[in-house]
């Protein structure tokens, strides 16, 4: 049994990239709505003021994060996250997408608890959909 | 009877002869002439001629210094000499004052008593003397003695020479300081003081500055010298001209520092390359896997547009990582002086209208260093990418104020610094510290920002062996530091 995911999140800052993701989830119908910020800092803004009003369809299910942003990188994004999302009752799956395949960056992310996965740039269309499938 | 007459008398059947200086007088015994192989008549008594045709040249300088030492300063001292006789045979004797010679009546009276030299070790104390004036001379090493008691300092003719001071120059206390450059006072004043005071001895390499002002490096080495009941009466030591040996190394060093500098540069080109071009080929990739999947032409053909958008990202990169390239090719490339004010001008010329929109001051302050051996386009483009950025990342609260200064390091070489400060919104170094230089690193909430400046102006400096730093305190203003 799978249920479609309503909202998701890509914090990125190369528009080229997130054109084509919002391209491929338009296609395949991976989710109903598609929240993009430039780099971590309008990406955590957002989650703090949601915390002011914890509506359920205002928060992502998925986030799929960009490591190498200027303003606030994606680590600090990560770090910033972790604290706002102990406070969020609905699950928030957050995978990395990097186009960095630095083993240190990988090792790093794969070893933070809120990081679900490490996905090397360029996504295969599959793992997105794989991503975007959640089990009920 | 006088004096003289009366040492004649009891000297004349001795191995002693002497050379009296009184005044302007010289005077020297008969047994001193007759050991010579001379006659009275035969020779003027003057310094000139003992130090010219009698003095065996290896003890001609130190003869010399013993010698001004004791008509100036009253020092007695004690030495072996060759003399050569008028036939031209040498012969060995030890020199020495009348510190405590008995016979001497006279208190003021200066006299150097010559004995034959009981040794018959004659070449044997001959080579010694001799091994020891040659290793000074080649190790350019310098001997010198401060006494505190008689508040005097004593130099060798070696310390002299590598000091560059005349051959009869007295050196007093009261200079100090000044044998040491700038920079080096407080090595100086420690190391001596420490000597002087605790005892300690020292060996430094110490930057030194010559009668004619010519810095150059020495070793010295010091240590205390004790009287009877340990306390200390004075310093002696040695100084060694080692620039050569310390010019290599400083040489081997810098070397070192740049191949290691470039490696890490080109660590970071590679690395940037793969980061930079991988994002596109990755986009491209994706691209491909959505026309795949497409299955009406109309939309593949609409992703055909995309294609253009990464060509066109791709190109911006690659034109970024030519103009790094092409600054490592250039750093051969021809320097000449470049003057900071006129560069300035140019610069301050060519962005006139965002300066006076943004009621830009620009201060500057040249007085110090006016102009630096340099490419002028390199200097050109540091210039316009630190103010641009001072203006661009000014404080929402005031109007940029820029000082741009000159300098120089005299404690690394003497190098040229450049220091472009402004008073805008500053940088968070704890943040930001180690990637205000990166490429395509951006740190303030601006837009426009491309994040490619900096990272240019510090490729450009360090092709040319420079560095730049920067400091910043948020909200206050930020400050960068170049060494040329």
């Amino acid at each position: 049994m799978t249920d479609k995911i309503k909202l998701a999140c890509i914090i990125d800052d190369d528009s080229i990239y997130v054109n084509l993701i919002r391209k491929i989830i338009e296609t395949k119908k991976l989710c109903d709505n598609l929240l993009v910020f430039n780099d971590g800092k309008d990406g955590i803004e957002y989650f703090e003021t949601i915390l002011q009003n914890l509506e359920d369809k205002f928060i992502p299910e998925v986030i799929l994060l960009d490591l190498n942003m200027p303003v606030m990188d994606g680590w600090e994004f990560i770090e910033r996250f972790t604290t706002i999302r102990n406070k969020i009752k609905k699950t928030i799956t957050l995978y990395v997408v990097s186009s960095s395949i630095n083993q240190r960056d990988i090792a790093k992310a794969k070893s933070l608890s809120s990081v679900k996965n490490y996905l090397v740039k360029p996504v295969e269309i599959d793992q997105l959909e794989a991503v975007f499938t959640k089990t009920a | 009877m006088t004096e003289s007459a009366l040492k004649e008398k009891l000297i004349s059947n001795s191995d002693y002869c002497y050379w009296e200086l009184n005044d302007n007088t010289s005077y020297w015994s008969k047994a001193f002439i007759n050991n010579l192989g001379y006659q009275p008549n035969d020779v003027t008594i003057k310094l000139d001629f003992f130090l010219n045709n009698i003095i065996h040249e290896d003890y001609r300088a130190p003869f010399k210094d013993n010698f001004y030492n004791l008509v100036r300063h009253d020092v007695d001292f004690k030495q072996n000499v060759l003399l050569r006789s008028k036939e031209g045979k040498y012969l060995e004797y030890v020199c020495k004052t009348n510190e405590d010679i008995t016979i001497d009546s006279k208190e003021n009276s200066k006299t150097i008593f010559f004995f034959k030299s009981k040794l018959n070790t004659h070449e044997k104390v001959r080579g010694g003397t001799f091994y020891y004036h040659e290793t000074a001379m080649m190790t350019s090493t310098g001997s010198w003695y401060i006494d505190f008691e008689k508040k005097k300092s004593y130099w060798d003719h070696i310390t002299r020479k590598i000091l560059e001071y005349p051959e009869d120059f007295i050196p007093s206390l009261k200079m100090g300081l000044k044998l040491y450059a700038k920079e080096h006072h407080a090595l100086a004043t420690n190391v001596f003081m420490e000597c002087g005071m605790s005892g300690k001895p020292f060996d430094v390499e110490i930057l030194m500055v010559t009668a004619h002002n010519r810095k150059f490096w020495a070793r010295a080495m010091g240590k205390p010298v004790f009287n009877d009941n340990k306390e200390i009466i004075g310093l002696r030591g040695v100084f060694q001209d080692i620039d050569d040996v310390k010019q290599k190394e400083i040489n081997l060093e810098r070397t070192s520092e740049i191949i290691a500098s470039q490696n890490s540069r080109l660590f970071n080109f590679a690395h940037i390359v793969s980061h930079n071009l991988r994002s596109h080929s990755s986009n491209l990739s994706l691209i491909v896997q959505l026309i795949d999947d497409m299955d009406s032409v109309e939309e593949k053909l609409e992703l055909m547009d995309n294609i253009k958008d990464v060509s066109d990202s791709l190109n911006t990169t690659i034109e970024h990582l030519n103009e790094v390239v092409t600054i490592q090719t250039n750093a051969d490339q021809h320097r000449e002086k470049v003057s900071f004010a006129a560069t300035l001008n140019q610069v301050c010329t060519s962005i006139s209208q965002i300066i006076s929109t943004n009621n830009v001051t620009i201060l500057p302050d040249f007085s110090e260093v006016k102009d630096v051996d340099y490419i002028p386009a390199y200097m050109d483009s540091i210039l316009l990418n630190l103010l641009t950025n001072a203006i661009k990342y000014k404080h929402v609260d005031r109007d940029p104020i820029i000082t741009v200064k000159t300098s120089v390091d005299y404690k690394d070489n003497d190098r040229v610094v450049l220091e472009v400060k402004d008073n805008g919104a500053g940088i968070d170094m704890e943040k930001f510290g180690d990637k205000v230089f990166g490429m395509y690193k951006t740190f303030h909430y601006n837009k426009d920002a491309v994040g490619i400046g900096l990272f240019i102006t510090k490729n450009q400096i360090e092709s040319l062996n420079g560095e730049i730093k920067v400091n910043s305190i948020l909200n206050e203003g930020t400050t960068f530091t170049i060494k040329f």
